[in-house]
């Protein structure tokens, strides 16, 4: 299963050219909903005011050179190692479900633009099969686990608010991914229906991207950096800055859960 | 409760059971491990006990410490002190005990981590005032209750303890307490073998000042919803001096203290006019209060009283005179750290409106009354007091024993014991810890019995406003306005708007009669009744609810005591029109009271003041 | 002046939810992040605003009384055991501030039930843990004597 590629299994019967629309639907979908988002919620009106008054705030320079070092910081950092999670367990479900999604939908892309019939090397659909794993396991692990709603507030683990719409969505087309490539062999009613299953969620996933939490994935690197560059010309958000003593004890940060 | 989530009954037993985990309930836990080595302590709070209660945001004074070590203070002049400051009525033995232990509890504190200002001369204490020392307090409350984890058995956060259980074979015996988890909605039971109440008193009992977003900047915190009160009312412990609200004078708004201004910095009142204003109402006092007005200090009402007059006459606003003190840049520095490390919500006011002291005399305001029993008041349970020196109509076997047995109390909790603060409070904490600890094991361990019906009649009670919104929700479209049930918030208003225009807010200059009061009490009795028709919407708003009700109970209490007490003994916290007079022929005693909750009737009677000889 | 998040800090880990000692930080429904569901129960305590590991929380005077343009922010360093306050006024005047919060490291406070045990006896008297030596002076714990109380005027 982890080293057949499902779509050339598919293209028995679904020409190429339609898997290859679908998926340029899919970015479709991603680019404009984002940026329906963002002419909506006037949010890049916003950054730029916020980003303005920073920098009017701020009392050092910050030069063209020291940018882009903040951007790579921010690339480096914030975003390849999602450095701005202060909780490890959140961190690395979060790793794995990025990683997962991005191994995923590169080796989908791929394969159905670049090996739609002839034989897949075989590091494609193992890194297929591997980040829809990947995404299953951050996912599910931050579902049951590890959300602030049941970790902090003791809600139900099967509880669904709108804040869940992106998760959920993501895991259904992750989960179903896996149980179509499962089945695909069989070529029976289980693999039709997964199939099935396994396009109404990627529309869903990819098709709520202006009602659910998928812009994340731009905004927060945006946000990540504006934070850098505030600390850098001194304005920090009006924070105070850091003491000027040294570091003489522990800390005593327990994890959220204290019910 | 949403779709899939089954509500769990969690039974903990306990050898003693500590309500509340403020620096009351902290003290207790701590001291009770010390004395109960095998014994099961636990202590239970609606929020986290690293910050709840009253000394969340941190303090800048301690300011309840004699410094007996330096021959500053004996524990006689605190006694002293808060007798004179509460006209005539506190329970001196009680005040007695705990400042002749307070001193030891701060030096523990020192030890800990808190960290004391020290005078650069003395090397002592750095004083604010005479009983008053000062304080980084930001992490006092985290420093205070990692002592008390380290004591405890367990400590249960996010548990809101709703009523006390009784033994089923006796009624005045306490058997334990029911209440919720405020995060997962399980109904916990606790059996214990004492129960100590180190809850918190009463704020929003009074319509405050500010009625909109404002409402959350309460003098005393607004998380303080009368439970030290409600839950030993309920079990008939008789309760004293409910009518001794206190009213405080403080910066505008932000409620910000003005302790270090008066004593450290040493600034002072005038009105609009740049006037002194205070001796003219305090001779004008003689007529009313007669000999007290002689009292030095100045009782903290008085002050409050002349404030209210010249404000009435027509010549405010009042003002604190900063500027000369504040040139001073180390003056300076203190007056907005007092703020940061207590009210930060006054420097937040002040940043607000471009008021800084050094250019500006800020604002004072009078606030609306709060019911509280560690600060210049003393309203609360009547307790048994110390067995070496207290008299035989003031103990009935324990320390800080109830009227009810086995039922503990300290803190805010405790009635007549005026001026011990946070220092006293955890003092109280405990000397309540070690006579449970006694009362524990000379009872050989005897474990109350509770009686399951009335558990399950309690459980039924404490969600019931789950379900009258569920319910009733099916009535309207939406909105908050229902004809069938009424909100935590609406109930709220509803009391505060009452006990405003009839016991003495605000709204009515601090002033009431008979026939306010009486009226007052048939709305309270129309609200209380409504109050079966709470309907809350989730866990957050059940607890909301469970507040109110514990808040319903006291103002009933203070509304029984204020009409019952026929005396104007504090002019400048509330007025008694139709007594104008204080009047210690008749009234230089406690008022008590006593509730019963099957008939819902009240009992006030009279008990005896006894006074330290010199 | 209630508690309000910011929407690019706050990454929803719950340590608001979990100290606020109102119980009205909760977790949005759309977001998954944190706000302040109450603020009229809001007391302006800073104890969220302290423990959010993000600087996510901030401040907003009540708008019953505190114009706009205003921040009081806070930096509280656990391992350094400072507090540090930036105060900035609606017309731009700034001051900071910067206090100790402790002394000692944190989680070292003794458990009482590790103290040497207290004597047979010592249970009956009137003395508190560590007393007599925790109040530094002579003679031990002060006390009334029985007949010192005196039935006031009444």
């Amino acid at each position: 299963m982890f080293t057949d590629n499902p779509f050339a299994g598919l293209a028995a019967w679904v020409s190429s050219g339609a898997m290859q629309a679908f998926v340029i639907v899919m970015i479709a979908f991603v680019v404009l909903g984002t940026l329906h988002d963002m002419r909506h919620k006037k949010s890049s009106t916003y950054f730029f005011d916020n980003w303005r008054v920073a920098k009017r705030r701020g009392t050092r320079p910050v030069g063209g050179g020291d940018m882009a070092a903040l951007a790579l910081k921010t690339a480096a950092v914030d975003v390849l190692t999602s450095g701005e999670f202060c909780n490890l367990r959140r961190r690395i479900a979060h790793l794995l479900g990025m990683y997962g999604f991005i191994l995923y939908a590169i080796a989908t892309v791929v394969m159905v633009f670049g090996y739609p019939h002839a034989p897949t090397p075989v590091v494609l659909p193992v890194l297929w099969h591997l980040g829809a794993l990947m995404v299953c396991v951050g996912g599910y692990w931050f579902w049951f686990f590890l959300r602030v709603d049941v970790a902090a507030e003791g809600h139900s683990r099967l509880r669904v608010v709108r804040a869940d719409l992106f998760v959920l969505a993501l895991l259904a087309n992750a989960t179903l991914a896996l149980l179509w490539s499962w089945q695909q062999q069989a070529n029976n009613g289980w693999s039709t229906a997964f199939l099935y299953l396994y396009v109404i969620s990627a529309v869903v996933l990819f098709g709520s991207v202006p009602w659910s939490k998928f812009s994340h994935m731009f905004y927060k690197p945006a946000a990540a950096f504006q934070k850098r560059v505030e600390n850098a010309c001194g304005s920090r958000s009006n924070l105070p800055a850091a003491a000027d003593r040294p570091e003489l004890f522990g800390s005593v940060r327990r994890t959220a859960r204290h019910y | 409760m949403g779709l899939f989530t089954r509500r769990k009954t969690v039974s903990i037993d306990a050898d003693i059971l500590i309500i509340g985990g403020g620096m009351a309930g902290c003290g207790a836990t701590y001291e009770a491990r010390y004395w109960g080595r095998d014994l099961k302590i636990v202590c239970v709070e609606k929020a986290n006990i690293e910050r709840s209660g009253a000394v969340a945001q941190g303090l800048y004074a301690i300011n309840c410490y004699m410094g007996m070590q330096w021959g500053e203070n004996q524990p006689e002049d605190h006694v002293r002190y808060a007798r004179n400051d509460l006209m005539g009525l506190v329970r001196e033995d009680l005040g007695y005990d705990i400042a002749r232990h307070v001193d030891g509890t701060v030096h523990k504190f020192e030890e800990w981590g808190l960290p004391i200002m020290r005078n650069p001369e003395t090397g002592r204490y750095l004083r604010e005032g005479k009983w008053q020392i000062m304080i980084h307090g930001e992490s006092y409350k985290p420093i205070v209750a990692e002592a008390a984890r380290k004591a405890a058995t367990e400590v249960y956060n996010r548990i809101m303890v709703t009523h006390l259980l009784t033994d089923r074979t006796r009624p005045d015996r306490v058997a334990g307490a029911v209440g919720f988890n405020v995060r997962t909605g399980d109904f916990y039971v606790f059996r214990a073998k004492a129960v100590i109440v180190s809850a918190g008193g009463a704020s929003h009992i009074f319509k405050p000042r500010a009625a909109g977003e404002g409402m959350g900047r309460t003098w005393y915190a607004p998380w303080s919803s009368a439970s030290a009160y409600a839950l030993p009312i309920l079990v008939g412990a008789k309760m004293m001096q409910m009518e001794n609200r206190i009213v405080l004078t403080r910066f505008k708004d932000g409620y910000g203290p003005v302790g270090a201004y008066f004593l450290h910095l040493k600034t002072y009142t005038q009105n609009a006019y740049g006037e002194d204003y205070e001796p003219k109402w305090f001779a004008v006092l003689r007529e009313t209060i007669g000999d007290y007005v002689d009292k030095h200090p100045v009782p903290t009402c008085l002050r409050n009283h002349a404030f209210l007059e010249e404000v009435k006459a027509g010549r405010g606003p009042i003002r604190m005179v900063t500027k000369e003190a504040f040139q001073d840049p180390h003056k300076e520095t203190v007056g907005w750290e007092n703020f940061l490390g207590m009210t930060i919500g006054q420097a937040v006011v002040w940043a607000s409106q471009n008021i800084d002291p050094k250019h500006t005399n800020p604002e004072l305001t009078t606030s609306e009354p709060y019911v509280m029993g560690s600060h210049a008041t003393c309203s609360g349970a009547w307790a048994s007091g110390p067995s070496d020196y207290a008299p035989a109509e003031y103990q009935w076997g324990y320390n800080r024993m109830m009227t009810v047995e086995g039922l503990f109390g300290a803190g805010d909790t405790i009635g007549g014991t005026a001026h011990k603060f946070s220092s006293g409070s955890f003092t109280e904490g405990r000397i309540a810890a070690k006579a449970a600890v006694n009362y524990v094991l000379e009872r050989k361990r005897e474990q109350p019995q509770v009686s399951e019906a009335e558990c399950n009649d309690l459980k039924k009670a404490i969600f019931k406003p789950l379900e009258t919104y569920t319910v009733g929700r099916n009535e309207i479209v939406a909105g908050t306005v229902s004809p069938s049930y009424l909100l935590p918030l609406h109930g709220l208003q509803r009391l505060e708007k009452i006990m405003d225009e009839y016991v003495g807010g605000i709204g009515s200059h601090y002033t009431t009669n008979e026939p306010l009061l009486t009226r007052g009490l048939e709305l309270l009795k129309m609200l209380k009744e409504d109050l079966e028709l709470l309907g809350a919407e989730n866990l957050h708003q059940l607890q909301r609810a469970w507040e109110l009700q514990h808040r319903m109970l006291t103002s009933e209490a203070v509304t029984q005591h204020t009409l019952y007490r026929e005396e104007t003994r504090w002019p400048g916290y509330y007025y008694r029109a139709d007594h104008p007079k204080l009047d210690d022929a008749n009234w230089h005693c406690f008022t008590l009271s006593r509730y019963d909750r099957h008939s819902g009737s009240w009992q006030l009677e009279k008990a005896p003041v006894y006074h330290i000889v010199d | 002046m209630p508690t309000f998040v910011y929407m690019t800090r706050c990454d929803g880990c719950g340590h608001c939810v979990d100290i606020c000692p109102s119980d009205i930080m909760h977790i949005d429904e759309t977001y998954r992040r944190a706000f302040n569901l109450e603020p009229n129960m809001c007391w302006e305590c800073y104890a969220c605003v302290k423990s959010c590991p993000q600087n996510a929380i901030d401040v907003r005077g009540y708008a019953d009384f505190a114009p706009l343009g205003h921040s009081v922010r806070v930096l509280r360093e656990e391992k350094k055991a400072t507090v540090s306050w930036k105060i900035r006024f609606r017309d731009g005047r700034e001051k900071d501030f910067v206090s100790p919060i402790r002394t000692t490291a944190w989680g070292s406070i003794p458990s009482p039930g590790e103290l040497d045990a207290p004597e047979a006896g010592a249970l009956r008297n009137q003395e508190l843990a560590h007393e007599p030596q925790s109040l530094h002076i002579e003679g031990g714990l002060p006390a009334l004597s029985p007949g010192q109380l005196k039935r006031g005027a009444a």
